[in-house]
């Protein structure tokens, strides 16, 4: 029973190029899920109840449904019906759907928290709603939702291991190889949970940063 | 290999998988609970030592990927503590341990909900820290902590699906290997999914009845 | 001209406004008195179309408020300045004033500008124009919404209020740049409970009390014993308006 962490050492190369895969896919399904979250959330809001219904549904779908249930849904599927896209592809495709529904909520929230008299004034000033919506409804509501939306992005990192299990070699596909050469799978697998933990961290004070920038003109000035 | 089509006894395997799943889910839920719980009951003594080693296992726990736990556990134990870990068992420890995390992080949030006015009044009368915890403070925080909790118990329920990779036969699990067999991947994981859906939502149902019965007793009795 | 003629408005079981008729020609500075709860916001809402009338028309040069196609050109007409301010939070002083200018009439972005720092010129903030509103006093916030209704040159200004959130120091600063407005022949329409102030600058009073306009008369005449305070209404609300102006 002895903790060698020493023969992680000649592989560290190989499972950066996992991490750096692995922050490649997190940063894509990023773009992805904002996108798609912004757009469910703008449905959701809006006047028209079947608009609202779908978005709910899209939602509520992705949301009770295990990651691995729809990933494996876009991985086996896709093909069948003739659309053959690589791993990678679809995982991050994969990861942007299921990211959106979150993201969707966290971005709703930051919409309703908008302060009606805002709104109000916008909407007695003659500006369109589509001006509204992109000058005063999503600059505000973006702000808010930093936080949330850090959440989400933190909880993609630790969702993008599961692409390992449709041949994506980011980093927990390329600590399963380095597990299997050094016949040492603890003291990989522990160290994993580690780089994890850290990439995460890093994410969340990135979030921080990020909140306080955005936030800093919305802060009373301190006389 | 024969590629054969559905047939009815497909549907004894996947109930067969969902009794698997919930099995699971349930144990580990209850184990969580109780660990994580018991937990933030050690943070509440402030315990030296114990107390920052918990929450360092608790935010590592939560920090990273169930995938890599059920790794570590399933692969890393039996290498380095030399003993068999059959993957139920690996399966159990992993969810145990990751929703005490999280469990404790919801824990200890709701025994800081009750206001410090009455924690010490009590301790002014004389009550000892654990009369305070079981009479004043238990009861508030089970209902601030319902909600969380309920959320936490759908999330865990869709992780359990992770455990289909170390070869638990559970609904996930079932799924893949009709999935290889029908090559119908489109029915399989849609019906699957539907499953975990419904799951999902039985479980919301329950937890939402369970939080309204808590939250009868609760001194906020709303305006 | 605004003409709101027989308007209805309820929420719910509550009746806010019951039959009112109003006319507010070019040039003219009117004031609505009333106590709280007589409708008096209610019905600048309605001639702006943040709130549907239930019963009865308001028109705006003509252009029908209720009417989906008119509402936009009515809008246009008019400009309104909020008691709470509500400034857009992510942008400066001067971004607030020019978004609608550069957006609706496409003012190119020096043009709107150049026009923006002007307005807060003469409101005496020239110097604030890249502050944020949170970096500003509850005064200055509502200076800036002043130029902001005034960014589009609007023939009406409705004010529904625009001092009662702040304190006495800078309700005169506002009232100041109010009565330099009317002054130069700004029409105006304004809900206030700044009785000597409305008497000031004012042409017409007009007293709303649960839903009902009770008194609609020129200024000197709505002050009068004879005239506006003959109504036991009116007499008894100024009365108390007094009394907490001068205890």
């Amino acid at each position: 029973m002895r903790l060698d962490l020493s023969i992680l050492v000649p592989y560290v190369g190989f499972l950066a190029q996992g991490a750096l895969l692995t922050v490649w896919i997190c940063a894509l399904s990023l773009i992805g899920s904002f996108v798609l979250g912004a757009v469910v959330a703008i449905a959701r809001t809006s006047s028209s109840k079947l608009a609202r219904r779908l978005a709910f549904a899209y939602v509520d779908l992705f949301r009770n449904i295990p990651f691995i249930v729809q990933l494996f849904f876009f991985y086996y599927g896709l093909p069948e019906i003739g659309i053959y896209i690589d791993a990678l592809t679809t995982g991050v495709v994969a990861l942007s759907i299921a990211g959106g529904a979150y993201a969707s909520d966290a971005i709703r929230a930051g919409i309703l928290a908008i302060d009606n008299g805002i709104l109000e004034a916008a909407e007695v000033s003659g500006l369109s709603k589509r001006v509204v919506f992109t000058h005063i409804v999503l600059p505000i509501a973006l702000r808010t939702s930093v936080r949330p939306l850090g959440s989400v992005l933190i909880n993609m990192v630790l969702t993008s291991s599961i692409l390992s299990t449709i041949t994506v070699n980011e980093l927990t596909g390329q600590a399963k190889i380095v597990a299997s050469d050094t016949f040492r799978p603890f003291e990989v697998y522990a160290a994993l949970l580690i780089v994890y933990a850290a990439l995460t961290w890093l994410v969340s004070i990135g979030i921080g940063m990020l909140h306080r920038r955005l936030n800093r003109d919305m802060q009373p000035d301190v006389r | 290999m024969r590629y054969a089509d559905f047939t009815p006894y497909d549907l004894v395997l996947l109930l067969q998988g969902l009794g698997v799943t919930v099995g699971l889910f349930l144990a580990t839920s209850l184990i969580g609970i109780l660990v994580g719980t018991a937990w933030a009951i050690v943070r509440f003594y402030r315990v030296p030592v114990l107390t920052p080693a918990i929450t360092f296992l608790a935010e590592l726990l939560k920090n990273s990927p169930v995938l890599v736990q059920l790794f570590l556990v399933f692969f890393g134990f039996p290498a380095f503590f030399h003993l068999n870990v059959t993957p139920v068992e690996a399966a159990t420890i992993t969810l145990s341990a990751n929703t005490a995390a999280f469990v404790y992080v919801i824990a200890v949030a709701a025994i800081e909900s009750v206001g410090r006015d009455q924690i010490e009044a009590a301790r002014v009368f004389g009550l000892t820290r654990w009369q305070v915890l079981r009479h004043i403070i238990g009861a508030q925080a089970a209902a601030f902590s319902a909600g969380p909790l309920v959320a936490l118990m759908v999330n865990q329920l869709q992780v359990t699906s992770l455990i289909s990779v170390i070869g638990v036969m559970d609904l996930a699990k079932i799924g893949a290997n009709l999935n290889m067999r029908t090559l119908k991947p489109f029915i399989v994981w849609t019906v699957v999914g539907i499953l975990y859906y419904l799951a999902a939502k039985l479980v919301a149902t329950i937890g939402a009845r369970v939080e309204n019965h808590l939250r009868s007793h609760s001194a906020f009795r709303g305006l | 001209m605004i003409e709101a003629t027989d308007v209805r408005k309820a929420f719910g079981k509550a009746v806010v406004l019951d039959g009112v008729n109003l006319t507010v020609q070019p040039g003219e500075v009117v004031s609505i008195l009333g106590s709280s709860g007589s409708g008096k916001s209610t019905l600048i809402r309605c001639i702006n179309g943040l709130e549907r009338l239930d019963g009865g028309k308001i028109k705006v040069d003509g252009f029908d408020v209720s009417v989906p196609g008119q509402l936009a050109e009515a809008r246009k007409r008019s400009g309104t300045v909020f008691q709470l301010f509500n400034l857009y939070p992510h942008m400066t002083a001067l971004g607030n004033i020019t978004l609608v200018p550069m957006e609706v009439l496409k003012k190119p972005r020096a043009q709107a500008e150049a026009e923006g720092r002007a307005l807060l010129a003469s409101v005496g903030l020239a110097d604030r124009a890249d502050a944020y509103p949170a970096q500003l006093s509850g005064g200055q916030r509502q200076r800036v919404g002043i130029c902001r209704a005034l960014a589009m040159q609007p023939r009406y200004l409705l004010l529904d209020e625009v001092t009662s959130a702040l304190d006495p120091e800078m309700t005169a600063e506002v009232l100041a740049i109010l009565a330099k407005l009317a002054e130069q022949g700004t029409t105006m329409l304004f809900v206030t409970h700044e009785i000597e102030f409305a008497r000031q600058i004012s042409n017409r009073v007009v007293f709303l009390e649960k839903g009902t306009l009770l008194v609609d008369l020129p200024t000197k005449q709505f002050f009068d014993p004879a005239g506006g305070l003959a109504q036991p209404r009116v007499a008894q609300f100024l009365s108390k308006m007094r009394k907490t102006e001068n205890p």
